[in-house]
């Protein structure tokens, strides 16, 4: 062992421990300096996530997939629903890329302290890191359906439009999106595991109050407002326009989405930084 | 910085809803159930249910600790040890008073949380060092060194899953003595992983005492507590019952732990126990009470009971239990042909008369087991008491017991031969 310590992560010469911290101390100083904590727990969740399954990392193409086959056939072949003009399945395929993403982030970022719990209770780290790599991890699932995605569009014969530089722009929002849900759940889930059971459900219906197996078109005129408030609407509007060159967002209302999702990614962070410290009591 | 203490503690205090932890609102419905029920409930009411369901796990701690010194705490279960690591180590917060650390601090409350069976040793020494807080860079310095301590260079890049129970956690262990800490607070893992693990393990602590550290480690046994630390906190129910030398410290929960059940032996009360030991008298030969016995000494001990049931062939089994926790001889009643069959109800009062101890020079426990029909059901186990026998040479290096034997030398070429009776059976 050598004794070249130098800058280590804990070598803050000096803790103080106390009962009560100010309400707006979010203490991302200590996020940072725990970053590659953060590093590693998302690898660990990639790496396990698929290990010992026959089809390994395919699962995260297969499980979209799978839903975009279903939907061509029963909304696109039986109902027939419309879909701007592009075929139905790309349609599909292009709203389903940040929707599963979307939904897998907020269920593991909702659920990560609770899986990890004897972590919580027996080691310190900043509890931030958990919900963080949650959202961080199912970025690599949305790479690979991307991928084949890609496939999809040249077997159509379509190519993606310039606007695509803004998808990054787009997964970040969804991102946000998620990492807020999950920061606000996180805390209740620690003390009623309800929640576990409740999401599911949320983002089932979620689902169908976002454009994805129908176009926004099908939304009646004096309802669109309000509808497009659901902030993913624009993410998933703004995803078919990056990569199928439909009509773009509302821009409008996207950016009032932001607004409210900056708003409860800030409400997430004093929540959940207000409830950290009873965590490893109640969990 | 040199001449600043490790640790300050001032009033530290940690509540604890009961509710938290018997009956809890586990689901929303609970809690709004409760809730109603509160509406329902007078004012007065409330609080006293309320009032019933807080409890202090510790309060009022006060102590200071000097870099380089080695603390042990100890305490019964629930006395708040473990509370005050885990305030100390930030995994919880403390209600009142406040506590600072100097230093860049290690804490150890249990080896390999934050291991994932399906990751390979490789794989989990990088995940877990950075659970621990270490960084990539100094993973990576420090890797081989981490493998060759945990001796499984072979297995490095298997699943951990796939690991014997002794190698997962020699290679926890390993990292974590990789962590290189300033102030290190262990909470009871140095018991863990087989003997020459364990003296690994020992010889670890030591290396971090000659470099200076400051260690606060929590302990059931005895004998760790006097190897490693030169001061003992002493808790009980809460509160720092003492604070000093590690012997007087020792001696006082031991007295605090007299007649007290032993973990292992029955889930019930002992007031529902057919039979108890109520008083335990240790005396020597002469019956003149004692707690230190030479080497060589015989030991008589009075056990008074309380028999509450009618029993079938009781076995009282008295046994001695080193301090580092090795089981070295016990007698039993039924063994050495003693009968108590047909006590019932009333008091009955045994006494053994030990032959003369040939116990290296140790400190020893004494356990009593009554077992039903010979080695049957337990109906009682307890501590009884401690002891110590004395022998300027003779101690644990020299195994559990010593007695001499018979030698004899060769003449030139010739075997020797010892001269004496062969050993009959009695």
């Amino acid at each position: 062992m050598s004794d070249s310590i130098h800058s280590e992560i804990q070598s803050s010469s000096s803790i103080q421990i106390r009962p009560s911290r100010g309400l707006l101390d979010l203490e991302l100083g200590a996020v940072w300096r725990y970053r590659e904590l953060l590093y590693f727990l998302v690898l660990r969740e990639i790496k396990v996530r698929y290990r010992q399954a026959v089809l390994g990392v395919a699962w995260a193409v297969i499980q979209p997939l799978f839903a975009v086959v279903v939907f061509t056939v029963i909304f696109g072949h039986f109902a027939k629903f419309p879909s701007d003009g592009v075929p139905y399945a790309v349609f599909a395929f292009a709203a389903t890329l940040p929707w599963a993403y979307f939904a897998e982030a907020t269920q593991r970022s909702a659920n990560g302290l609770v899986t990890d719990a004897s972590l919580v209770s027996k080691v310190y780290f900043p509890r931030l890191i958990l919900p963080l790599a949650m959202v961080a991890a199912p970025l690599v699932d949305f790479l690979c359906a991307f991928v084949v995605f890609l496939g999809v569009l040249a077997w159509y014969g379509i190519s993606p439009t310039l606007n695509l530089v803004f998808l990054p722009v787009l997964l970040f929002i969804a991102m946000m999106l998620a990492l807020a849900i999950g920061l606000l759940l996180a805390p209740i889930n620690v003390r009623f595991r309800d929640v576990r059971h409740t999401l599911p459900f949320i983002i089932q219906i979620w689902m169908y109050a976002s454009p994805i197996v129908y176009p926004l078109s099908m939304v009646p005129e004096q309802w669109r407002g309000l509808y497009s408030l659901n902030p993913m609407v624009g993410v998933i509007e703004g995803f078919r326009w990056v990569l199928l060159g439909t009509e773009h967002p509302d821009f409008v209302s996207m950016a009032i989405s932001m607004v409210i999702i900056a708003a409860a990614l800030f409400a997430g962070l004093v929540y959940f930084k207000k409830h950290e410290r009873a965590f490893a009591d109640i969990i | 910085m040199s001449d600043q203490a490790a640790i300050v503690v001032k009033g530290l205090g940690k509540r604890y809803r009961l509710g938290l932890a018997r009956g809890r609102h586990d689901t929303m419905i609970d809690l709004i159930a409760a809730r109603t029920r509160d509406l329902f409930r007078g004012s007065k009411e409330r609080e006293e249910a309320n009032g019933q369901e807080h409890f202090w796990a510790l309060r009022d701690a006060n102590f200071t600790i000097n870099r380089g010194e080695n603390v042990g705490i100890i305490g019964l279960n629930g006395a708040g040890k473990s509370t005050l690591l885990k305030m100390l180590s930030r995994i919880t917060y403390p209600t009142e008073g406040s506590a600072e650390i100097n230093g860049r601090l290690g804490a150890l409350l249990e080896v390999g949380t934050g291991f994932h069976p399906e990751l390979t040793g490789r794989e989990n020494i990088f995940l877990y060092g950075a659970i621990l807080g270490m960084s990539k860079a100094e993973i990576v310095r420090k890797f081989d060194s981490i493998v060759e301590f945990a001796e499984i260079p072979k297995f490095i890049d298997t699943p951990v899953k796939r690991y014997s129970s002794g190698m997962y956690v020699r290679l926890a262990f390993s990292v974590a003595a990789h962590l290189d800490p300033e102030i290190l607070l262990l909470d009871e893992v140095l018991a863990v992983g087989d003997l020459p693990f364990q003296r690994k393990c020992m010889e670890f602590a030591k290396s971090l005492q000659a470099k200076d550290a400051t260690i606060l480690f929590v302990s059931h046994n005895m004998f760790s507590i006097k190897n490693m630390c030169e001061r003992v906190i002493y808790l009980k129910k809460g509160q720092i019952q003492y604070d000093g030398s590690v012997e007087e410290g020792i001696a006082r929960y031991e007295k605090d732990g007299q007649l007290g059940k032993l973990s292992w032996g029955r889930k019930d009360a002992p007031e529902n126990w057919p039979i108890f030991l109520e008083r335990f008298e240790l005396l020597d030969e002469q019956g003149a009470e004692r707690a230190v016995f030479d080497f060589g000494e015989r030991v008589r001990m009075r056990l008074h009971f309380e028999v509450r049931e009618s029993l079938r062939n009781p076995n009282v089994i008295v046994l001695f239990e080193r301090s580092d926790g090795v089981a070295c001889c016990n007698f039993s009643s039924v063994a050495d042909g003693l009968s108590l069959d047909g006590v019932s109800g009333g008091t009955v009062a045994v006494e053994l008369l030990t032959p003369p101890l040939k116990l290296v020079s140790e400190l020893y426990s004494i356990q009593v087991i009554v077992r039903e029909n010979g080695y049957q059901d337990v109906l009682c186990a307890q501590m009884a008491s401690s002891f110590h026998v004395r022998h300027e040479l003779y101690d644990m290096h020299f195994g559990v017991f010593h007695e001499s034997g018979t030698w004899a030398r060769g003449k030139g070429q010739a075997v020797p031969v010892v001269k004496e009776r062969l050993y009959e059976a009695q």
